[in-house]
Parts: structure tokens; C-alpha cells; sequence
């Protein structure tokens, strides 16, 4: 077995040739680690350990993703993608004042990390529950602890019950079990004990907020009341604030009309009542309440009223002697929407207002100005606002030093702002990516569609159209000459050319294509692949398609006009690339469709978990249908790409014999599974007719685990995961790769071979099996589990091709190359002269991911939903985006650069060679002169 | 959703069975010296059938499991920048003497591609009984770094001067250029000897085949003259056989 290893690995020596250049490493590639957008309560800047002088802004996303993010530059520092049961979506995140552990709680598991380095600390598992709110205990008997710090968490399950754990193991300290019936709301802890919010629904629909305090080190319930709140509560939307760990926790709640707010300082029964600002006719749409979490911090907070085209603010102060709370000032109402934070120093609280001009920074006790900063560069494009964010603010001697803050705008950027200036951005509405597309840039579908326009006229006028284009061409040429020292200049330096405009540029080596994405906040983003995933524009969709949510979108791009469908949208909504903006159908000159006379299209679709195909898209009637044997579900479906060169028909043998591929534009590959048996099925289908032209089944399948195929050429693979149930021989995961031939014999086409036309309803007047193409298959085990695989793609297909699979586990994307994975690996034999002269190595079972494969190298790529390919204009190239929750994009050369000088080509070193040869021939040219005079000049 | 309907029903099919706590520990060793260093995302799977059990890395670099029941697992600790041996972990169930039941836990190197009762080394044993409530403690080393990056073959003079054809070339050249100056130095009474030695040489010797071929005189030749060298040569032959 040792021996099994050593060959394996030797056989990844062998093909390890391929790999990404360590100073190619992040040029040629682009990583965005993104969270998700940040949710409000579980956001905050909190120093890693204690006495730490810089800190780390901590969140938890509506991802569930788990993130330091190092306010400086927006790095992330560390991330966990927490496990969850697919119907969360909720989590809590809490740091407890200098501690170096946060607490996450997202289901019903409850999980410490570490702060400066994320690993994990303690976890506790509470099934069949979901936990509700967690606070960290900061006070024990009335002051702070020095050891970990306690947490109390609400669970709600079968019974609603509290529990506090113990902040060094997460061991369960005392449960408090709530028993009669009302629906958990909150807890909130204060320096004299626990206090646990449930809301009581009356028989008249309004609901009670009921009030239980239980002491802090028993967990026994020491006093109960109940706040007469049914006449304006109707849901738990209505209650705005509860307790965090202020000296004086606060119940707030609203009615559903947002007409007035009142205000219970937890422990005691008064209620104070505060109306809402009325001006003019706007009704106040939300209301936020912003208090400090800081225990020893003044008991003031804010109250944010928000209506449809302004926004208002009202401090008050809680008078703790008195239990009394009063309105200390207003804050005066703005135009748009704004966001407000929280920041504490020492005991002061400083409230920052941000818009989408500016940043203002008003202390708690008085409503003079601080510090001001309006935004210097233009942040907020097309009426974006701020949603909410966090700050931290530096206050002497009475004024606003600096100010940052970490905000979340409407168009899903999380934006650091310091002090006006724009620090970082992070897009993380990219992180919920639906679908994505390639579009090529406007001007080389021009060029090619003036080319079309020469090819398709006659000698003379295309000469005249060639001419006139020339001459227009020449219009650029002064800027060409201008552009010509500088790049000159940055090419001897090593250095790609900036580009720093916003325009995108046009390369001549086609890197620069655009990924158009679709996102489940309605948003349509463009990125330009050549330039470091920079974003060029990101609209929002509802506002182009009122009253429209997109679920399920679907692009297509073409002619510099991208398509979105959505089903249920009556007409597509038809986007320009380079700008953003929505072009109307009478504008778009071209017709889509390609079809010919006399040519029909067959569309196919999943309906019912049968496969039926149609003949036109809104026949009733399919033409052909599949319904796997035995009662099998399918599981996925892949389609042969539109686009997929093929450079050769053939594979020529050592012997110089040819194999003829079997290719057919119209392959599909259908996986499906059969539940009771474990067993998974591949299906290879001709979409037009139907056919079905091989099926494979492999038992002993983990059918609860993902099927990805792949299918490219004239061959397809596929990867599952072994099932441990039974008996086997082995464990772990496999992939299958196939390969189709006309025929099994070289120089043969089969059945084909005398056809002139092709029919893929009749394939060939053979009948049976030979009518099938000829099929060969090896499988080997993977050491990871697979989750997508795509096929590299080029510009003429005369590259090799590389077989790209997502791992899930260690987040990064393999580029398997293709010679590797070949089905004509000869087995239990060492290849022959000839096989040898094709590539061909001794198969091995175990394909082991050289690390040298490795696209994503030393990024760690969460979260890959999905890989999709283009052409560059050079051969040898082909580009590749990834894209699910974090967004990768590279390069991939499969045999290598060919076509281009790599960063490997010394310029210089060239330029001094050729200068040196010119020295020695001035030097040498001298003698050989003497020495041809002296020859002549000599008797011989 | 299968999952979800398949989970509840597990406590009820192994009433019995004893919560293990499985702990998979990473050493310093010579490829890992330091395992703090290891990224966060650094996280073990136990994989069984369904969806693997996953625990991350912990502080004391450490992976726990808790809650392992009765089988055969495959462990596997996936790391961005290295590669860890895998472990088969069985866990069974066995009887204490005492009428009770012990779980047993044992665990072994396991190799990807080989049948699976093809185990290597021991890496872990322990049995947990019903009241011990204890766990089992298995070693799990990383046996390679991944070098993700390829060096550009630069240039260099040195191994440019390790290229055996260079170092060929170099050799004669220094032969050529060296070799009279050599010659010019000598003493003059090796220098006759040398001289002699050439002679007889049949590489520069005048008795050399190809030189006689390429000397040969087709004029005298064909006037009837022996060449005068051939000749002598062909005496001095005779007189030493003589």
C-alpha cells in the first residue's frame, strides 16, 4: 500500500508541469472573500484580545458567514461559514467587553471563536431547538469579571427555555423553563439580573409584553409583570428595542402606524410615552431605536424616525434616580434616508448621523455639532442611501477628532468611510449571485460584424467598406502615438499598463471581457474580467421592471445587449453592457434569430421529473420525453455547451491512425438516482431526437450527496461519493470520465462513414447498438469531494482542454488536466512505444489533486456555486469566473502560454544581448577586415 | 428534506449506543512544526454515509467530535496548505465482562484508492464505557506541505554551465586554443618525445588512413612515384620486424 502512494504520487510528478508562476500568482488572477451583506445587531468593532490598540470589525452576514474584517483596508482576517439547517436564516453574534471570544449562535448550536485567529473554542448543541437571542453576561454581582464571561441564551423549541453557559467550556450552567406558552421574545441582562421578554397574545389580538426576572446565579425567577402594550402591539415587529447590556435596560415598542413610541425602563412598570414627529403629511415608515451596549456608559439613546423622502432624529435621557425619561433634543430632519450609530468612549455616547452627503458626529448630551464631514468623493451613486452601519470616534477636548465608520449602502456595498474619505469598499451584494454570464465588449462584436458585412459583398464594395473602415480606424491613431513611450515604457518595467480610466479598455489579447451577474437583491452588476474584477456599473432591476421581484433569472448576452428573462416577465428586459442602461427593443438593429430555412428548434425542459422535449416553446405536445427506468429521480442535467470548438474530428494514434470522435452538438447528460437502492444512473441523450446513446449505473452511491457532470466534445464526466452502508471495497469519492468514438477500430467511422448527411433523429441506417457511438470509461478516486466541474474552453479548441472541479472542503478550484483524466490509460501495464508518443500514462487509481493544479493557490474561494468558461481572442487562453458567494476569476493556460510572451521573458536581457552582439561586431569587424587584406595580399 | 426526516429517527434505531467523543489531535512534527500556524478554516470530516460530520479547528489544535456512533468512518482533515493522512475510525460496540456494554474505538492510517480493510499503522485505541462518559484520543499528521507555485526557469550563468553540451564545448575549446602553448613550453626532450608519440599516433600519425587518403598525391600518383612518406614508413616497419 505504501507502494500504492509512491506510484500515485509519482504520477502526479510526472504530470505536474502545469502550474500558476508565483509571480503571475494575483496578477493574473482576482479574488473578492465576501460575507454577505452585514446584518445590524450583529456588527460591531470590538478589540481582538484585551489591551488590544487596533480592532477588528466583527459581523455575522444573512449568509451565516462568520467574519473579522481589519477596518483598514477591508481584508477579511479570518472567516467560518457556520453550519446551519437550510430554513435559518437567522443568527446572533456577541462579544463581551475585552474578551477574546465571540459568540455565535445560529440554529440551535451556540459556538465561541476565537477573536484574533477564529478558531473554535467551545460548542454547545441544543437539537430540536432554535436559539433566540444570546447575551453576554458582563456584570456578576455588580461588577465586571475578569475570567470568560458568561452567556445566557433563549431557546425556543418545544418549550421555551433559558440557559446560561459557562464562557470557558459552554457547559450549561441553570435552565430556566418558561412553561406558559407565551411566544419568546428577547433576554436582557443589567447589573441586578436576567430579565426575559415574552410576548402574551390576548384574546383580542393585541399582545402583552410580560417581563420575568430571574436572578443571575440560580436562574430562578424572582419577579414577574406584565406591560399593557395589547392596545398598540400587534406583532413583534411593534416592540423596537429590548434591554442590551446597558445600565438601565430599555423595553420600547411602537403601534403599527409608527405614531407613538413608548418607552419602559426594564424592572420597573412605568411606561413613558413619546409621540412621533408629525410634519406635514409623511408618515414615519420605521422607527429605529440606537442605545449604547456599554455597561458603564450614560443611559442616553437615540430614536431615528424615517419617512418616505426624510429623516429625524430625538435624543433622550434616562434619569436612572427617578426612573423618569425625558427628551433631551432634537436632531433636525434631513432630506433622504440616513443611518445612525452608536459609539461609546469612556462613559460618553456619541451618536454618528450618516446620509449620502455627509457624516456628523453629535455627543449624547448636547446637540452641538462635534465634527462634520461631507463625503469627498461622491459615495452614493443614483439615490443609494445608507442602511445602517457601525462606528468607532475619536473625541478631544470637546470635538470630533476622526471618525469611521463601517457602513452598508443600499446598493449592497459595505463602504469604511473615515472622516469623510472613502477607506475601502466590499461588494458584498456579489455574494448572493443567482446566475452570471460572459458578455464580450461592444467593439469587438462591432469589428466582427463589420467583417460579416466584407465577407458577405462582393469583391469591390467589401474593398470600399475595408477602405473606408481604415480610414476611420485612423482617427485613433493620434492617441495610439500618444499612449505608444508610456506603454513602451511600462512593458520594459514588467508591468501591465494601468487602467485606472474608468472606460474599459480593449486589449488586443480579448482578457478584457465583461461578467454580467444577477443577484438576489434584484441587481444587475457588470465586472470586468481583464482588470481585476473592477465593477463598471450594478443597477437595480425593480426600478427598470416596476413591481417585478426576480426569482429565477436567466442572461443571455449578445451584441452588446444583455437579456433578462425571468418567468412571468412578459418581455425581456434588454440591458446595454458597457453602460448599464435599459434599451428598448425597436433599438436593438438585430434579429436573434439564427435559424436557417427549413430549420426548427428543439428546446427540452424538466417537467414532472420527466425529460420532455419540444418543438416549439409553446407546443403542448412534447416530441419526445424520457422518464428514467425504475422509478429513478433526476438529479441534474447537462447540456453540451452552445459554444464548444472542436479543433480536430479526430485523435491521432502513436501509429499516426486516427480515432474519429463521436460529436454531436446535441448531447445531454441526464444523472439520476434511485433512492431505495442506492444506486445513481448517467443517461447520455440526443436532445433532438431523443435517443438515448449510452447509460452507465454505478451502485453503492451516497445518493444524499451532489452528482456534478460535466460534458464537453466527445466526452463527459462525472463525480459521486461512495456509500458506506454496505459492504465495499473501498471509501471516499469518485470521478468518471467517458469518452465516445464513431467507432471502436481506428480509421473507421462506423456506420457513418459512408453518410453524407447526418440525421439525429435517424442516425445512421444501422439499427441497434451500432448506431451508438463506441464508449470508454475509467473511473478514479478523488481524495475531496466534488461540488461543480466545468470544461475549459478556447477560441478554436485547439488548446487541450482542463477539466475544472470545485472542492468544497479546502474552498479552492482544481484544474485537472485533460491527458491525466484520458479513458485510454492503459491499465495494469506500462504503456507502449507508441502509447507513450500520445501522452498516455499506466492508469492509477487514485487521482490525487497535484497542488501545482490549484487555481485558487493560496485564496480560499468559499462557497463555489458555480464555474463558468470563455475564450480570450488568444488560443491558448481561456478565462474562468467563479462565483456563489465569494467571486474568483483567472486565467488558465492548459498548454501553457504559447501564443504569448509570459512575465518569464526578460525584455531587457533581450535588448542587452542584442546590444552586446553589436559591441563585438564593432569590435571584431576591424580584424576580419585585416585578416581578409593580409589573405589577399599573401602568396599562397 | 429527507435529511431532516432521517435525523430524529437515528436516536430511535440505536437506543444503546453511547455517546463517543472522538478528539483528533495534530502533533508538531518536522512537515508541521508549528499547528497554531494552520488557517482557521482548517476543519476534520467524518464521513460515513450522508452528510459528513465536520468539526474546525480548535485552539489546542484539536478536532472534537462528539456524538460518534457505531461504524466505520473515514477521518479526513482538510487543510488549504497541507495534506493530512486519512484514518479509518471504527467504532464498535463490545462487552465489558461485567454484563454491560463498552463502546471500543480504533483507529488506523487508511489509504485513498486501497480496499478499505487495508490499514496501516495504529494511530489511536481506547474504550468508552456507559458511565466514563470519556473520550478517545487519535493522532492525525500532516504528511506534506502543498506547494502551490511553480519556479520560472530563469536564467542563470551556473546552470547554464551545468549543461553537459556546454561543458563539452568548453573542454575542446580550451583544448584547441591551450594546446600549442602547452606544447611550446615543454622541455625540449619531451617535446621530441611528444613529437614521436604523435608521430606514431594513428590519429595524426602519417600512418592514419584518412590522412593518406586526403594527402594522397594523384599527380605523382599517376606518374608512377611512391610516396616518399609511405614508403619510409613502410621500411622503418620492415626494419623493426626485422
Amino acid at each position: 500500500m505504501h507502494l500504492h502512494a509512491i506510484i500515485s504520487s509519482a504520477a502526479c510528478c510526472i504530470a505536474g508541469a502545469l502550474a500558476i508562476f508565483a509571480d503571475e500568482a494575483y496578477h493574473i488572477d482576482y479574488h473578492r472573500a465576501l460575507v454577505g451583506f452585514p446584518t445590524q445587531d450583529a456588527t460591531f468593532f470590538h478589540q481582538p484580545y484585551a489591551g488590544s490598540k487596533a480592532s477588528l470589525v466583527y459581523t455575522l452576514s444573512n449568509k451565516l458567514i462568520l467574519a473579522a474584517v481589519n477596518p483598514k483596508d477591508g481584508a477579511t482576517v479570518w472567516r467560518q461559514a457556520l453550519s446551519h439547517p437550510p430554513n435559518i436564516t437567522e443568527g446572533f453574534l456577541r462579544a463581551g467587553e475585552e474578551q477574546d471570544t465571540v459568540v455565535s449562535a445560529v440554529g440551535g448550536e451556540v459556538t465561541a471563536w476565537s477573536t484574533s485567529d477564529g478558531r473554535f473554542v467551545w460548542k454547545t448543541k441544543f437539537p430540536d431547538t432554535i436559539v433566540k437571542d444570546v447575551e453576554i453576561l458582563e456584570l456578576e454581582g455588580g461588577r465586571t469579571s475578569r475570567e470568560a464571561k458568561d452567556a445566557i441564551i433563549l431557546l425556543s423549541g418545544g418549550e421555551h427555555v433559558i440557559k446560561r453557559l459557562d464562557g470557558k467550556t459552554g457547559a450549561v450552567k441553570w435552565t430556566y423553563e418558561d412553561i406558559s406558552g407565551d411566544s419568546p421574545f428577547q433576554v436582557s441582562t443589567s447589573a441586578t439580573g436576567i430579565h426575559y421578554i415574552s410576548l402574551h397574545s390576548t384574546m383580542l389580538g393585541g399582545v402583552k409584553i410580560k417581563v420575568t426576572s430571574l436572578d443571575l446565579v440560580t436562574g430562578q425567577k424572582l419577579d414577574q409583570y406584565t406591560l399593557s402594550s395589547d392596545n398598540e402591539v400587534i406583532s413583534p415587529e411593534c416592540v423596537l428595542f429590548a434591554g442590551a447590556n446597558s445600565a438601565s435596560p430599555l423595553l420600547a415598542w411602537t403601534d403599527k402606524a409608527h405614531t407613538v413610541l413608548k418607552v419602559n425602563i426594564i424592572g420597573t412598570k412605568s411606561v413613558s410615552t413619546f409621540n412621533a414627529p408629525r410634519k406635514g403629511a409623511e408618515e414615519v415608515q420605521k422607527i429605529v431605536l440606537h442605545a449604547p451596549r456599554r455597561i458603564n456608559s450614560v443611559s442616553h439613546f437615540l430614536v431615528h424616525y424615517q419617512t418616505a423622502s426624510t429623516h429625524s432624529a430625538e435624543v433622550y435621557h434616562v434619569d436612572l434616580k427617578k426612573s423618569v425619561i425625558s427628551k433631551a433634543y432634537s436632531l433636525p430632519e434631513l432630506t433622504g434616508n440616513g443611518a445612525f450609530t452608536t459609539s461609546t468612549t469612556d462613559a460618553n455616547v456619541y451618536f454618528t448621523r450618516i446620509t449620502a452627503e455627509e457624516m456628523i458626529v453629535v455627543s449624547s448630551a448636547s446637540h452641538g455639532i462635534l465634527g462634520r464631514w461631507p463625503f469627498k468623493t461622491s459615495i452614493s451613486k443614483d439615490q443609494t442611501f445608507p442602511v445602517h452601519g457601525v462606528s468607532e470616534v475619536v473625541v478631544r477636548s470637546d470635538s470630533a477628532q476622526a471618525v469611521r465608520s463601517a457602513v452598508l449602502f443600499s446598493d449592497g456595498q459595505w463602504v469604511l468611510v473615515r472622516n469623510g474619505e472613502l477607506v475601502w469598499t466590499r461588494p458584498e451584494l456579489l455574494a448572493g449571485a443567482l446566475t452570471a454570464v460572459w458578455a464580450d465588449l461592444p467593439e469587438q462584436e462591432a469589428l466582427a460584424q463589420e467583417l460579416a458585412i466584407e465577407g458577405h459583398e462582393n469583391i469591390l464594395s467589401a474593398y470600399v467598406h475595408r477602405v473606408k473602415r481604415h480610414i476611420r480606424d485612423l482617427e485613433h491613431l493620434p492617441a495610439w502615438l500618444e499612449n505608444l513611450p508610456i506603454r513602451i515604457l511600462a512593458n520594459f518595467g514588467g508591468k501591465t499598463p494601468s487602467t485606472s480610466t474608468t472606460e474599459i479598455q480593449q486589449d488586443s489579447f480579448g482578457f478584457h471581457k465583461l461578467v454580467i451577474i444577477a443577484t438576489e437583491a434584484n441587481r444587475l452588476v457588470a465586472l470586468d474580467a481583464g482588470s481585476a474584477g473592477r465593477l463598471i456599473w450594478n443597477i437595480d432591476l425593480p426600478k427598470l421592471a416596476p413591481g417585478f421581484t426576480f426569482e429565477n433569472p436567466t442572461l443571455s448576452a449578445s451584441h452588446g445587449y444583455v437579456e433578462v428573462r425571468d418567468s412571468g416577465l412578459e418581455s425581456p428586459l434588454l440591458i446595454n453592457t458597457t453602460t448599464g442602461g435599459l434599451v428598448s427593443l425597436q433599438d436593438t438593429t438585430t434579429t436573434q434569430n439564427n435559424l436557417q430555412e427549413g430549420q426548427m428548434l428543439v428546446s427540452f425542459d424538466l417537467i414532472d421529473g420527466e425529460l420532455k422535449g419540444f418543438l416549439d416553446k409553446k407546443a403542448s405536445s412534447p416530441i419526445w420525453s424520457f422518464l428514467p427506468p425504475n422509478g429513478e429521480r433526476i438529479v441534474g442535467i447537462t447540456a453540451r455547451p452552445i459554444e464548444d470548438r472542436v479543433a480536430s474530428i479526430g485523435k491521432v494514434l502513436g501509429d499516426r491512425r486516427v480515432l474519429y470522435k463521436y460529436l454531436n452538438p446535441n448531447l445531454v447528460l441526464v444523472t439520476t438516482v434511485l433512492d431505495a437502492t442506492r444506486i445513481a444512473s448517467v443517461y447520455l441523450l440526443d436532445s433532438a431526437s431523443g435517443n438515448l446513446l449510452h447509460a452507465a449505473t454505478h451502485s453503492n452511491v451516497d445518493i444524499t450527496r451532489q452528482i456534478p457532470s460535466a460534458l464537453s466534445e466527445n466526452w463527459f464526466s462525472y463525480s459521486f461519493t461512495l456509500d458506506s452502508t454496505t459492504e465495499l471495497s473501498s471509501r471516499g469519492y469518485q470521478l468518471v470520465v467517458t469518452e465516445l468514438y464513431e467507432s471502436a477500430v481506428p480509421n473507421d467511422r462506423g456506420p457513418l462513414g459512408a453518410a453524407a448527411n447526418y440525421s439525429s433523429v435517424q442516425p445512421s441506417s444501422a439499427l441497434g447498438d451500432a448506431a451508438k457511438p463506441f464508449v470508454i470509461s475509467q473511473t478514479y478516486h478523488t481524495a475531496e469531494e466534488i461540488s461543480h466541474m466545468t470544461v475549459t474552453q478556447t477560441r478554436q479548441g485547439i488548446t487541450s482542454r482542463e477539466l475544472l472541479v470545485a472542492l468544497p472542503e479546502t474552498n479552492s478550484i482544481v484544474g485537472i488536466p485533460r491527458y491525466v483524466i484520458d479513458p485510454r490509460r492503459p491499465i495494469g501495464r506500462d504503456p507502449t512505444a507508441l502509447e507513450v508518443g500520445e501522452g498516455l500514462t499506466k492508469y492509477t487509481p487514485v487521482l490525487q489533486f497535484d497542488p501545482k493544479w490549484y487555481l485558487t493557490h493560496k485564496m480560499e474561494v468559499f462557497g463555489v456555486k458555480k464555474i463558468i468558461t470563455s475564450p480570450a481572442l488568444l488560443e491558448s487562453t481561456s478565462l474562468v469566473f467563479a462565483y456563489g458567494l465569494d467571486v474568483f476569476g483567472t486565467r488558465v493556460t492548459p498548454s501553457f502560454a504559447f501564443d504569448v510572451l509570459g512575465k518569464g521573458f526578460n525584455k531587457l536581457q533581450m535588448l542587452a544581448t542584442v546590444a552586446a552582439l553589436g559591441v563585438s561586431v564593432l569590435f571584431v569587424a576591424p580584424l576580419v577586415r585585416r585578416k581578409q587584406i593580409n589573405s589577399l595580399w599573401q602568396i599562397p | 428534506m429527507r435529511l431532516s426526516t432521517a435525523t430524529p429517527l437515528l436516536p430511535l434505531l440505536t437506543p444503546l449506543t453511547i455517546a463517543v467523543r472522538l478528539t483528533l489531535t495534530i502533533p508538531s512534527t518536522p512537515i508541521l512544526q508549528n499547528p497554531s500556524l494552520l488557517p482557521p478554516t482548517t476543519h476534520a470530516t467524518l464521513q460515513s454515509s450522508g452528510a459528513p460530520l465536520s468539526a474546525p479547528l480548535s485552539r489546542s489544535n484539536t478536532f472534537v467530535f462528539d456524538n460518534v456512533t457505531q461504524g466505520s468512518w473515514l477521518a479526513v482533515v482538510h487543510s488549504h496548505d497541507f495534506a493530512f493522512e486519512m484514518l479509518r475510525v471504527d467504532v464498535t460496540a463490545e462487552g465489558d465482562g461485567k454484563g454491560g456494554e463498552v463502546e471500543k474505538v480504533e483507529a488506523w492510517q487508511s489509504f485513498l484508492g486501497n480496499e478499505w480493510d487495508n490499514r496501516g499503522e495504529v494511530r489511536g485505541m481506547g474504550v468508552v464505557g456507559m458511565g466514563s462518559g470519556g473520550g478517545v484520543v487519535v493522532e492525525v499528521r500532516a504528511v506534506g506541505v502543498k506547494e502551490f507555485y511553480q519556479a520560472r526557469g530563469g536564467f542563470s550563468p551556473l546552470s547554464f554551465l551545468k549543461n553537459p553540451m556546454i561543458l563539452m564545448a568548453l573542454f575542446s575549446l580550451v583544448l584547441i586554443v591551450g594546446m600549442p602553448y602547452l606544447i611550446e613550453n615543454m622541455d625540449p626532450e619531451t617535446k621530441a618525445e611528444f613529437e614521436e608519440i604523435q608521430k606514431k599516433s594513428p590519429l595524426t600519425g602519417a600512418g592514419n588512413p584518412a590522412s593518406q587518403l586526403q594527402n594522397f598525391d594523384f599527380a605523382s600518383w599517376m606518374a608512377g612515384k611512391t610516396a616518399p612518406g609511405v614508403e619510409g614508413q613502410g621500411q622503418v616497419g620492415q626494419a623493426k620486424k626485422r
